[in-house]
């Protein structure tokens, strides 16, 4: 998984804003809880506080206040209900002071005296040494109203365990939820996102050679629908601009054909002629070169736009490409000879091929004229032709001048020439290796390359092993 | 028209002569002031083409469809090649030279010089 993937990045942002959204929805509930159960608590000691306060301190007056604790001391018996409670007078000193609770949560003795407030009835969170906090609630009674302080407290344990529980279950939770909310969400994303795979899978494949294909569309409904159409739209788009430019190099070097023809066949006759200055014929040699060369490219460009239309499959037959390969190395050889280049020929058994022979012949005259072409004077051209995995492999070698790695892309793309040889060699037009890589299409083949400047190239043919 | 060409020479068979160079097609020996040439294969071949038509400027088109019998681009430059080759054995020992280039166009076999 790549952490750049829409997949996991969809995931991830699922998995972590949930997280966010149940923490943040816990935390609420948490604090809300809390302050509601803490206030039912401290409510319930204020109304008990006010209950002491109004039956019995209220007639302290009367009764004399050992009464007063005595009377709480029986009706309430803070001790075993583990509550708290203190009556003090105004000047500080201690009426009633409940015992230890029989829980021992607290120390009655070691609560500090109520800080100063001018309301009547107040309520406070008591922190306890060692222990759960105690709720307090202080109501003033007495004489004038204020004569004496009743606090009445509880031990806030309750909401305290509730609270440590509450944050297990999250704590605990959590993690499960979110890697199940992580899981599920991926599981989904990877389904959602699969024709988007398949999409990126067939469009790598689509070339110029084969966009009459088009992408896979599901029909989903979605936006990936919309998308495999719109895209399948630009590659027809595509099509019909290869195909307008195609038909144009078709038409236009089937119409210069006759006239070059015509030019050519006049400048002969012309050439002939008895009574021709030599002077002239000089001239008009070089316009017949000029014109042998323009029908050259233009032959090229029509042999070119046969085979992408597919109409140059003259043959289809059975035979053997390392007899074919030997016997034009053998034709070819002087050529060799000529600029002292050794062509030598690694060719065993027979290797047996379906397709167009005579077009094929053409790729090996190609490639073994390039070789011979840009190998310097006393190099060497070797061609191997063997069986290897369902594939019949003819691969050119030689010591030449080689192809600079920047123009390795564009060696088969029509009339591009290596700046370097164009100067060297002006006499092509940079077709004969576009010719070679569409014959091996038509062949259901394919060319490569490999090339080490200074060094030399070594370009591969490959095509399907007859059965 | 390329088939009326394919068919050759109008005088089948027996001997061609052009000036002192004589080819026997039969025996497919070749001398040139009675001095016998030997001549590879298709050295013959392109001096038999050149000689059945003398005078005549054969394209090294013509001249690679007709002596290897297939036509490839790229194979046309081998005519270049050869022509040489049989210069060196048929016309560099004799003053007069009897295979002319016409640039442009190609080759022909002739006593007369250059056209």
């Amino acid at each position: 998984v790549t952490v750049r993937s829409i997949r996991f990045r969809l995931t991830a942002w699922y998995a972590g804003l949930l997280t966010v959204v149940i923490v943040a929805l816990g935390a609420l509930l948490f604090f809300h809880i809390k302050s509601y159960l803490e206030g039912t608590l401290l409510e319930t000691q204020a109304r008990r506080a006010r209950q002491i306060s109004d039956t019995l301190v209220a007639n302290a007056g009367k009764t004399g206040e050992a009464y007063v604790a005595r009377e709480v001391a029986a009706l309430y018996d803070p001790e075993k209900s583990d509550r708290f409670i203190r009556i003090t007078s105004r000047d500080g000193r201690l009426v009633y002071l409940s015992g230890v609770p029989f829980s021992q949560a607290f120390d009655p003795a070691a609560v500090p005296a109520a800080p100063p407030s001018p309301l009547a009835e107040f309520t406070r969170k008591q922190p306890i040494a060692n222990g759960p906090a105690l709720l307090i609630a202080a109501v003033r009674a007495g004489a004038s109203g204020s004569a004496y302080l009743v606090e009445v407290g509880t031990s806030a344990a309750p909401v305290e365990s509730m609270f440590h529980h509450l944050l297990l279950l999250l704590g605990l939770g959590l993690p499960v939820v979110a890697i199940l909310a992580a899981s599920g969400g991926y599981i989904l994303i990877r389904r959602t996102l699969r024709p988007v795979d398949e999409i990126a899978g067939k469009a790598e494949q689509i070339t110029q050679h084969n966009l009459g294909e088009r992408l896979p569309v599901l029909a989903t409904g979605d936006e990936l629908e919309s998308l495999s159409i719109a895209l399948n739209r630009m590659i027809t788009r595509l099509d019909d601009a290869f195909l307008n430019s195609k038909r144009f190099v078709a038409d236009a070097s089937h119409e210069l054909r006759t006239p070059l023809t015509i030019l050519r066949g006049e400048l002969e006759s012309m050439v002939q002629e008895d009574g021709v200055p030599a002077q002239h014929r000089e001239r008009i040699g070089g316009l017949l070169e000029e014109v042998e060369r323009l029908s050259m490219i233009v032959e090229r460009l029509f042999a070119l736009s046969r085979l992408d239309a597919g109409e140059a499959q003259s043959e289809w037959v059975l035979f053997d490409l390392a007899e074919l390969v030997s016997t034009t190395a053998g034709q070819m050889t002087l050529l060799a000879e000529d600029r002292r280049i050794a062509v030598t020929c690694d060719i065993g058994s027979p290797v047996m091929v379906r397709g167009d022979r005579s077009r094929l012949k053409q790729v090996v005259v190609n490639l073994l004229d390039n070789a011979i072409k840009y190998t310097p004077e006393g190099g060497a051209v070797n061609l191997r032709v063997f069986a290897s995995q369902g594939l019949a492999v003819l691969e050119v070698i030689d010591t030449g001048v080689g192809i600079p790695k920047e123009d390795l892309p564009r060696i088969f793309h029509r009339f591009f020439r290596v700046n370097q040889t164009r100067s060297q060699y002006p006499e092509g037009a940079g077709l004969g290796l576009a010719i070679v890589e569409s014959i091996c299409y038509a062949n259901r083949g394919e060319v490569e390359v490999e090339s080490a400047p200074g060094k030399g190239s070594c370009f591969r043919v490959k095509l399907p092993l007859a059965a | 028209v390329k088939a009326l060409l394919r068919r050759g020479p109008v005088s089948q068979g027996g001997t061609v002569r052009v000036a002192d160079l004589e080819i026997d097609r039969l025996t497919q020996q070749v001398r040139r002031g009675g001095r016998r040439i030997e001549l590879t294969p298709k050295e013959y071949g392109l001096l038999e083409y050149l000689a059945s038509q003398p005078g005549r400027v054969l394209s090294r088109t013509m001249i690679v469809e007709h002596v290897w019998d297939e036509s490839f681009e790229g194979l046309t430059n081998i005519v270049d090649v050869y022509v040489r080759h049989l210069r060196e054995k048929v016309d560099a020992p004799h003053p007069v030279k009897l295979i002319h280039t016409v640039r442009g166009v190609g080759y022909s076999l002739s006593e007369e010089p250059a056209l």
